[in-house]
């Protein structure tokens, strides 16, 4: 693949803009709030569309076209069951406690409803969480222009980490969300035209229905039994795993995507982000899984297209930049190469804008100096966005030296993930739960998460107590990791509450639902209440299922 | 308060300018698997949606 003038231009016109935006966004910067929350200023719409947009960043791109060539429209899943349903309930019900709550970011409301020591859990491995996960997309950044474009490895990691330094340094988390919103309309128009191209010269759906085998096409037939479908997973070990532990785990207690509902300017704003978001949500899989599928049946078209080996296997994860390249000349090209710039950059600046808040309200405020002048916490914010992009380099330059301690870490991230949501809904849902109970809930959400891995073995991997039970594949395992988790962490919870002394009623007022006024909503025409608009997007949510049933 | 419908805007119509002039004097450029203009098809919609954009942030000022 060779880029031209025109595309470098395309490329350079893109680095121009965002930082642009982030200059011209400096001046709104005076507190610390400002800085690292947005201060409840950014309207609804384009909240909504950052919400959406942080989590589509280019791993996520590259690897649902890759999955959709590997497993088929099944693939839609990750959208339809995994992520759907979580952004209705994180908008309709936790929202009000998010938002209208004094806390400004995730952990701390772990702090007001809980403890210290529950939330120092949830911060310190949350800040680790998210300078190791921009890391590891920024290497996968890396290797991918180094072996698609000839660029040097430093080179692409550096410049593509500097840009997103500078607009975030210089207009904070209100210049981050604003520019995830021209990076979303970029992805778009950037990858719609390649999904149009490649699946009307595969001979549009029927055209691939035909040449791929039937269970490429349907997205839940074949889900009764694990061994009848690619990914090697049941109906309940999808629906309870995934559409429940882990999108919930994801969507409603995620600060990377939490932060930018509570960034909005006011209540129903907050709670209509994710709702609102939650429509082109459920798109993304025609951009994104629907290429991959074209792909395989292109391969089987004699028209001089096949997927690329590696290793005697076929290599998914280069389906979207092959497609690129067979179907994109120079122009739209670079346009495409901008557009993954543009989700890898996304993804990287929620990553350091949910890192500075957490360090700096979490981390430094909560441990290190409590009571500072507000400028002091500003300057801080400020360091600590230049010392997670740095960290974040150094861990891109670990992935290259140490690929197994990356596969480790994110391995333990999973851990300590899967059962944080039980510890969400019964802080938020019952007002008995206690401090004690919810820390040591997760503990031991996190250590059955790991016997659950250690006892089990998918694909190789896992195993490492024993082996009690074989899955047929990792996904399905980690499913069942969640499952697990998330019980331990439900049940053990409730047990040490019970055994513990509950707070007073009154300290629990704003965190907690039966001890907190809801907003309401009268006077306010349907389409901009929560309530109703949920039941569209749930709708249309299950007529999508149905269609490709 | 500026609206962030005018810098995207301006950014997609310029976008949309180049890829569409690519389309028009390099109208011969196609890659391997495809017989479609892309590049002034693409161009087009970008100047559209651009203006669009541009004016929305008018009408709202």
């Amino acid at each position: 693949m060779t880029l031209t003038i025109a595309d470098y231009v395309i490329i350079a016109l893109y680095f121009a803009f965002v930082i642009g935006i982030g200059w011209l966004l400096r001046k709104r910067v005076t507190t610390s709030a400002d800085f690292l929350t947005s201060a409840h200023s950014v309207p609804l719409w384009i909240t909504s569309l950052a919400f959406v947009s942080t989590n589509l960043g280019a791993q996520e791109l590259i690897g649902m076209c890759a999955s959709g060539a590997k497993y088929g429209i099944m693939t839609s899943h990750f959208y339809w069951v995994g992520a759907i349903p979580a952004m209705i309930f994180v908008g309709v019900f936790m929202m009000p406690f998010y938002y209208g709550s004094r806390a400004r970011s995730v952990p701390e409301y772990l702090k007001l409803r809980f403890d210290e020591k529950t939330r120092g859990f949830n911060a310190i491995t949350f800040a680790l969480m998210t300078l190791f996960s921009s890391g590891i997309s920024m290497y996968a950044l890396g290797l991918l222009f180094q072996l698609l474009l000839g660029w040097s490895f430093t080179a692409s990691v550096l410049l593509s980490a500097v840009i997103v330094l500078i607009y975030t340094f210089l207009g904070g988390l209100t210049s981050a969300i604003y520019n995830e919103v021209l990076q979303f309309f970029l992805i778009v128009l950037g990858f719609a035209p390649l999904a149009i191209l490649a699946v009307v010269k595969a001979g549009g759906w029927e055209g691939m229905a035909a040449r791929l085998p039937e269970v490429m096409t349907s997205s839940w037939r074949h889900m009764g039994n694990p061994a009848d479908n690619p990914m090697g997973v049941e109906v309940f070990g999808m629906v309870a795993g995934l559409g429940f532990v882990l999108s919930f785990g994801y969507w409603c207690t995620n600060y990377l995507v939490v932060q930018r509902a509570m960034a909005a300017d006011s209540m129903s704003s907050a709670r209509l982000t994710p709702l609102v978001g939650a429509f082109p949500k459920m798109f993304i899989p025609f951009i994104v899984i629907l290429p991959g599928i074209a792909a395989m049946a292109l391969a089987k078209m004699a028209i001089g297209f096949e997927i690329p080996q590696k290793n005697g296997g076929y290599n998914y994860d280069m389906v979207l930049t092959v497609l690129m390249s067979k179907f994109y000349p120079s122009g739209m090209l670079g346009v495409g190469i901008t557009a993954l710039m543009a989700s890898f950059m996304s993804g990287m600046a929620g990553n350091v804008t949910a890192f500075n808040t957490v360090w700096t309200y979490d981390i430094y405020q909560g441990h290190i100096r409590r009571h500072a002048p507000d400028s002091h916490y500003l300057w801080v914010g400020r360091m600590s966005t230049i010392f997670g992009v740095a960290l974040s380099i150094g861990a891109a330059y670990l992935a290259t030296l140490y690929n197994n301690l990356m596969d480790l870490l994110q391995l333990v991230f999973g851990f300590v993930n899967a059962p944080l949501f039980a510890t969400f809904l019964l802080g938020m849902f019952w007002k008995r739960a206690t401090g004690h109970g919810a820390f040591s809930g997760l503990l031991a959400g996190t250590a059955a998460a790991s016997l659950t891995h250690g006892l089990t073995v998918a694909e190789g991997k896992g195993g490492w107590l024993g082996s009690v039970h074989v899955f047929p594949s990792t996904m399905a395992q980690n499913f069942w990791i969640a499952i697990f988790a998330w019980t331990a962490c439900f049940v053990v919870t409730i047990f040490i509450s019970m055994a513990t002394r509950p707070r007073q009623e009154g300290e629990l007022k704003g965190l907690v639902y039966g001890l907190t006024e809801l907003p309401r909503e009268e006077g306010v025409r349907w389409y901009r209440r929560p309530g109703p608009l949920a039941w569209v997007v749930g709708v249309a949510c299950v007529v999508l299922n149905l269609i490709f049933w | 308060m500026w609206d962030l419908r005018t810098p995207s805007g301006i950014f997609f119509v310029i976008l949309g300018l180049i890829l569409g002039s690519q389309g028009v004097f390099a109208s011969g450029a196609r890659a391997a698997l495809t017989t479609v203009n892309i590049n002034l098809y693409v161009g087009v919609t970008m100047i559209a949606f651009g203006g669009i954009l541009l004016w929305l942030a008018k009408r709202a000022s």
